[in-house]
């Protein structure tokens, strides 16, 4: 038995990202000074999550407009698709005020001469971002919450059907957390590493998405028992080729367009593309584009920063090096110069994320980031089908969550649940279960190059994995392309990993227990997404979710797809939930 | 694109609790050696190459170096971090170099910044 630590909390706090630090900061805000706020975070908060390289601009901010105009941008930016207008209308509402706290709290913003925000398009705006996550975390340290870094959560405990704690694991120092919350905020982000990466070997991790984000907050909402949404909605980037580095700082920074290898102006020039709007056509349009151009040997496909505002071009490095330095290193060494060539771009591997241009994640009640499962409460990445909030709306998110959270723990005055050792003693054996593996399977025998002869390790389960997403799931090697045929092996294949092979998953220390739950996790994560492409009979994201049996959009599905997971039988049972417009308006179009 | 420790100039940050690229890295990568007791990376394959380590190490000792299979050799991008401020060194495979002061912080107060 592991060393056990215990910790209650009025408001617990998993995964002190984006999200995490600015609730901890509400929550103190709304709940006064005797609130207990205790985050748990895997890695060190100062530099953890999808900040940590740094960021050069906040891509949700109202700059003009209203929040109604937001929302109709978003809804425009997915193909007119069903999303949650009441969530992303209450991010709205308040982004602004957000931003200003974060101005306040230190972060470098770029201003116009007239004192205003420099605005990157219609709804973006600069900041000096390298140091973003440290500022973030700065908020949560000002609220005095009780900050546990290096602890892993693996399993939310949930009695009578509410949450009333997680456990997790110490990386460094292999104690057991078991940790009660009277309410409960998960925002562990989305989900990268389920499909196979372009870069292969030593560069595997050269993506997009921060690699280190492996879904845990769905699987374990999942395995809650909570209503998820929107699986089906991955995101497919298209980025810098080889560093998958973003591409906004060149496409709306400097207005630089998409070519193909004979320079022609695509988006501009094939009337469909032009009907959705041509270079700012919405995301998965411009997803479709790249595919198709490439498909049709028109490739490379470039981003045109010859053709863009020369003015910007100087300073273009100088807004990588704040957000993603690794580029600037390789221009360097690959004698690229932006202001005299284009930049080639590629399509990477999908991920799940719901405050990006995606939107699979949690369920929620309302306004209020309440899930189905009572005191669980999800913002950022985790929050499902209200996408495009991005930094500045996952702030908000935290910040509405958070008031939500304080209100309910006062009205329904929460005490802390009473864990059962028994049940503390499954969630330890589950927890601890891929490193007491290897002790046990070490002694049946190691092969002559140091391996188990009766184990499996993580990074065979992640190749395992990827190779039948990317292959049967619709990678970038099928050019996300799917068929029910397809799905079903992906199925089948999936299951197994999960019912059968898990027991051979072993972990020889702390580090490779970490990795061991991020494939658990993505695991689960890989199941819901299968069973949500299935059931989604149609192509309502062309270029993110390429259906060869159901090419076009159905009326039938002009809906949410959610689903529950069944722990008895293991299946995701999936449903249709209706959409509310809340704000009128052709859903094909931007108000302005 | 994984950090590459330079031996002579890590001293493995006696005196701190933790060594200080350890402390940071966001996905547990950066540890100690344990008979040399200098920084080594755990796997590099799952470096995300955001320079956090890098830019964390109070004696320079980091060097990020880029894949071969994506990047030329011997270019070099270095970062120096001051108070309110980084400033970065390209110096690309042919000797050139460039520099970017770029701001991070509005005021001092964050004395602590590693
Ligand atoms: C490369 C990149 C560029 C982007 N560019 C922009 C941009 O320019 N502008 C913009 O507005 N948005 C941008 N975004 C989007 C934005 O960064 C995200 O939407 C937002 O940061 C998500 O916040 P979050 O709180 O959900 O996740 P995060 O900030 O990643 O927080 C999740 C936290 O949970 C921790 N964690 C994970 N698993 C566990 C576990 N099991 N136990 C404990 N802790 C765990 C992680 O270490 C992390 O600290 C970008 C995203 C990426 C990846
Ligand atoms: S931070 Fe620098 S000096 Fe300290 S252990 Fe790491 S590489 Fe060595
Ligand atoms: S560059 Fe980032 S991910 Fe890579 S070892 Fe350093 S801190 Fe870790």
């Amino acid at each position: 038995m592991a060393e056990r630590v215990y910790i209650d909390a009025d408001v617990l706090i998993l995964g002190g990202g984006t999200s995490g630090c600015i609730a901890a900061w509400e929550a103190r805000q709304a709940g006064g000074d005797d609130l207990k706020i205790v985050i748990l975070e895997k890695a060190f908060i100062r530099h953890s999550g999808c900040l940590s390289a740094g960021m050069n601009a906040l891509n949700m901010y109202i700059n003009q407009g209203t929040p109604e105009d937001y929302v109709s941008y978003v809804r425009y930016d997915i193909c007119g698709a069903p999303i949650r207008e009441d969530i992303i209308l209450s991010v709205a509402g308040e982004v602004n005020d957000t931003v200003k706290l974060m101005e306040s709290a230190g972060l470098p913003m770029k201003k116009k001469e007239d004192g205003r925000y420099l605005n990157r398009g219609k709804w973006n705006i600069e900041v000096n971002g390298s140091l973003l996550k440290p500022v973030t975390a700065s908020k949560a340290f000002e609220a005095g919450a009780e900050i546990y870094n290096r602890v892993y959560i693996t399993e939310l405990i949930i009695k009578d059907g509410a949450c009333v704690g997680a456990v997790g694991f110490g990386v460094r120092d292999g104690k057991f957390y078991i940790c009660r919350g009277k309410v409960t905020l998960l925002c562990t982000g989305g989900a990268a590493g389920l499909w196979r990466p372009n870069n292969r070997r030593d560069a595997h991790h050269r993506i997009w998405y921060f690699p280190f984000n492996c879904g845990s907050a769905y699987a374990m909402c999942k395995r809650a028992g909570a209503e998820m949404t929107s699986f089906e909605m991955r995101l497919v980037p298209i980025r810098t080729k080889d560093t998958f580095s973003p591409t906004g700082t060149m496409s709306i920074g400097m207005g630089a367009p998409m070519v193909n290898a004979l320079g022609e102006e695509f988006m501009e020039k094939d009337p469909y593309y032009v009907s959705w709007g041509g270079h700012t056509a919405p995301t998965p349009i411009r997803m479709l584009a790249f595919q198709r151009e490439t498909l049709a040997h028109r490739g490379p496909i470039y981003l045109d920063t010859t053709k863009g505002d020369p003015a910007k071009v100087t300073g273009l490095k100088g807004q990588y090096l704040d957000m993603s330095p690794c580029i600037v290193l390789y221009w360097g060494c690959n004698d690229i110069d932006p202001s005299k060539e284009p930049i080639e771009i590629d399509g990477g591997d999908p991920y799940l994320v719901g405050a990006h241009a995606g939107m699979s994640g949690a369920w929620t009640k309302g306004i209020t980031r309440e899930t189905t499962v009572q005191r669980l409460y999800v913002s950022g990445d985790a929050l499902g089908a209200a996408p495009s909030r991005f930094i500045s709306g996952s702030w908000t998110c935290g910040r509405i969550a958070a008031r939500h959270m304080v209100k309910a723990l006062k009205e329904n005055n929460y005490q802390f649940a009473d864990i059962e050792d028994d049940l503390c003693d499954t969630l330890e054996d589950r927890t601890f279960g891929p490193l007491k593996r290897y002790q046990e399977k070490s002694a049946e025998g190691l092969w002559s190059d140091g391996t188990l002869m009766s184990g499996i390790t993580h990074k065979d389960m992640e190749s395992r994995m990827q190779k039948i997403m990317e292959e049967y799931c619709g990678g970038r090697t099928h050019w996300y392309f799917v068929n029910e045929t397809y799905l079903g092996i992906a199925r089948k294949q999936i299951s197994r990993m999960r019912q059968d092979q898990l027991q051979y998953l072993c972990a020889r220390d702390l580090h490779e227990l970490q990795l061991s739950w991020d494939v658990i996790n993505r695991l689960d994560v890989c199941q819901l997404v299968i069973e949500h492409m299935s059931y989604r009979k149609e192509t309502r994201f062309p270029g993110y979710v390429n259906r060869t049996d159901y090419p076009e959009p159905d009326p039938e599905f002009d809906c949410f797809v959610n689903s529950v997971w069944d722990r008895k039988t293991d299946e995701v049972r999936c449903f249709k939930v209706p959409y509310e417009q809340v704000v009128p308006g052709d859903r094909k179009k931007q108000s302005i | 694109m994984p950090p590459k420790v330079d031996p002579t100039k890590c001293d493995g940050c006696q005196g701190e609790s933790e060594p200080l690229c350890e402390q940071v890295c966001p996905g547990n990568l950066m540890t100690l050696h344990k008979e040399t007791m200098k920084a080594i990376i755990r796997d590099k394959s799952d470096c995300w190459d955001c320079m956090t380590c890098t830019k964390a190490c109070p004696r320079q000792a980091i060097q990020t170096v880029l894949q071969y299979q994506l990047a030329y050799f011997p270019g070099k991008l270095i970062p120096l971090v001051g108070t309110n401020s980084v400033t970065w060194t390209s110096i690309d495979c042919h000797g050139r170099v460039e520099r970017f002061v770029m701001k991070t912080l509005v005021s001092g107060d964050d004395e602590d910044e590693d």
